[in-house]
């Protein structure tokens, strides 16, 4: 099991290193340059050449990877261009954002899914199997800013039930120490404003979690179906086990392998769907910090951002490998 | 259990049956949901290539006297899907927004899948240090979430139609290039390509006639889903603003771009673009699903 880890910590190496230099000249392939940028009208041949020298950007190529490195290494990833505070602080704020809003998208599927494919699958050819089907074929169908703008149009809009737009109400003021905002509230023990934090990621959250409900339904579904013909399905029933024994200890339990390796996969899909429904209801989140920053040639937060990104994204699937060993003891990682 | 041994099996059991592939398309002939997929495909297929027919009105052309004052009127007689914040005809943008998506999904894909199937089919037969190299290019591109590595690029490139093109297709070559690797590599240790190496079957025509068309069918059954999230990656770029570099091209996520904030006044705007990307992602989805179940060997038999 330790060798695995270490095997596989080892292995993501080569892919970390190849990632920061595709990343590092992917941002100097850019069309444009931080000092255009910041300058605008004001873009004298000096200026440029004074930002340039500040931010490093006329040594040569090798050597700005380098430094780059090196200050990665420190976890110092530089200012943010457009409002010159750390890039790594700018991050601390917007990262809690869409792993809130990740977490709760991937509870709501979960919560749907599971239950969907699992009752689907129990009553196979039914009117429920028939909607689990239909349902998880929208749910892969309908692009999530799609169904982003009708949530909001019919929820926010016409109904007036939800907030349109942001994290929390201006008018609420709770400290953030983990930026978090939902458990910010619960730790500050204010309820209307937990409330209210909670109300703002509803439909966000339905809107990001329709793709992963629709797989999570289906892959359940799938692997119910294969697993409750097995033999020891039948010796469990059989010998006269509860058939709500039979269900948890035995199909879930082994339905649930590929069901794990699905929700890994839902990571980058997750994080691709954050940039849009962060778009819709302007949350402030990763998605919406790193197409600011491609529009405003942030080179510094593009590069921590996509680099934390992947780390994040390949940490998870990790997980999902080490998961495997705890689900079914038949793998044994070597 | 390889194809060839399924199809010895099946022409035991069904003589006169024909391969793999008749036995594949009388399964979907037979199936409901392929059946719907293929209307909706062909209907934007149709669609797409005799827009210039269907549309009453040049998709450019906008009035703003059309308006009345206010944003912006509905689905009329005049205008069966109503007129946009210029004044322009939405059905003319829809239809002609058919041939876009169409286009862009259609090219996007064909580069995904080409460049994919070469490194897949490299990386697989070669084996080894070509394989391992080939591989964690795969790992770095997959470790980018698809739509950022997307923006990533057109980013890079500058926004237009064959940027965008380039930058689906590439999301897609990753994914592409480990189906066909791990196809490739489960027909490999095959008896007949062992035969075929034994009698001196040069490597390059063992990869291209007797491996590659027994690895294919899962690459067909993912390009045609591939179809689907193309065009839902069109549209979400579109409608982040990376769309095509001309704004007033009609394409349908760019029409989305602006819609939230007429969401009170005209809802339309934003349902009937909506919709249309809807219909033609449905539609390649259910014919990739009835593929699916189609070209299943566990299936087989049973249609």
């Amino acid at each position: 099991m330790l060798r695995f880890v270490v095997r596989r910590l080892l292995l993501l190496i080569p892919v970390l290193i190849g990632l920061s230099i595709l990343v590092f000249l992917w941002i100097r392939a850019l069309p444009g340059s931080p000092a255009t940028t910041l300058l605008g009208e004001r873009a004298t041949p000096e200026a440029i050449a004074a930002i340039n020298e500040q931010y490093g950007l006329n040594k040569p190529l090798h050597v700005q990877y380098f430094a780059y490195v090196e200050n990665v290494a420190q976890f110092d990833f530089g200012d943010s261009v457009t409002s010159r505070r750390p890039v790594i602080d700018e991050f601390g704020q917007r990262f809690p954002a869409t792993i809130e809003l990740a977490f709760a998208a991937m509870l709501f599927s979960m919560l749907i899914g599971l239950p969907l494919g699992f009752f689907a699958a129990k009553r196979y050819g039914g009117v429920l199997d028939q909607l689990s089907l239909v349902a998880s074929l929208l749910g892969i169908s309908v692009p999530i800013f799609v169904l982003a703008i009708i949530l909001k149009f019919v929820f926010a809009v016409k109904l007036g039930l939800l907030p349109t737009v942001g994290r929390i109400s201006v008018l609420i003021n709770i400290d953030h120490p983990t930026n978090f905002y939902v458990l910010d509230a619960l730790l500050a023990g204010d309820l209307e404003a937990f409330w209210d934090t909670l109300k703002h990621l509803i439909l966000p959250a339905i809107a990001l979690g329709s793709i992963p409900l629709a797989i999570v339904a289906r892959i359940t579904r799938a692997a119910v179906l294969d697993v409750q013909n097995e033999d020891y399905v039948r010796t469990a029933r059989a010998k006269g086990v509860a058939p709500r024994t039979v269900d948890t200890r035995h199909i879930l339990r082994n339905a649930m392998l590929p069901i794990a390796t699905i929700i890994g996969l839902q990571t980058g899909l997750l994080l691709s769907g954050a940039v849009l429904t962060e778009t819709v209801f302007a949350y402030p989140g990763i998605g919406t910090w790193l197409v600011e920053a491609i529009k405003a040639r942030n080179y510094p937060v593009l590069q921590g951002g996509i680099l934390f990104i992947a780390l994040v994204f390949v940490l998870v699937n990790l997980l999902v490998d080490l998961s495997y060993a705890l689900l079914n003891p038949r793998i044994r990682l070597s | 259990m390889s194809i060839a041994e399924l199809e010895a099996r099946e022409i035991a059991l069904e003589p006169g049956q024909g391969g793999l592939w008749r036995d594949a398309w009388r399964r979907l002939r037979r199936n409901p949901g392929a059946l719907i997929g293929f209307t909706l495909v062909g209907l934007f297929v149709v669609v797409a290539l005799f827009a210039s027919v269907i549309a009453p009105e040049d998709p450019r052309f906008g009035d703003l006297s059309r308006l009345g004052g206010s944003c912006c009127p509905g689905p009329s007689f005049d205008h069966w899907f109503g007129v946009d914040q210029q004044g322009r005809d939405v059905l003319s943008r829809i239809v002609f927004g058919a041939r876009f998506s169409l286009l862009i999904g259609v090219v996007s894909v064909a580069v995904g899948l080409s460049l994919g199937l070469v490194l897949g089919s490299i990386a697989g037969y070669m084996g080894g240090i070509v394989d391992g190299i080939i591989m964690r290019l795969t790992d770095i591109m997959l470790s980018i979430p698809g739509l950022l590595l997307a923006i990533g690029i057109v980013a890079m490139l500058g926004p237009g139609l064959f940027q965008i093109m380039i930058a689906v297709g590439a999301t897609q070559v990753p994914i592409f290039a480990r189906l066909m690797r791990g196809s490739i590599l489960a027909q490999r240790e095959n008896d007949f390509v062992l035969a075929a190496r034994a009698i001196g079957v040069p490597r390059r025509s063992i990869l291209a006639s007797h491996i590659l068309p027994n690895a294919i069918s899962p690459v067909i059954v993912q390009g045609t889903l591939a179809l689907a999230t193309a065009i839902i990656d069109v549209a979400g770029l579109g409608f982040l603003g990376l769309g095509p570099q001309d704004p007033s091209t009609p394409e349908w996520g760019t029409m989305l771009t602006d819609t939230t904030r007429y969401l009170q006044t005209a809802p339309h705007l934003a349902i009937i673009p909506g919709v249309a990307i809807i219909i033609s992602v449905l539609g390649f989805n259910l014919i990739g699903d009835g593929l699916r179940e189609a070209l299943d060997p566990k299936l087989r038999g049973r249609g």
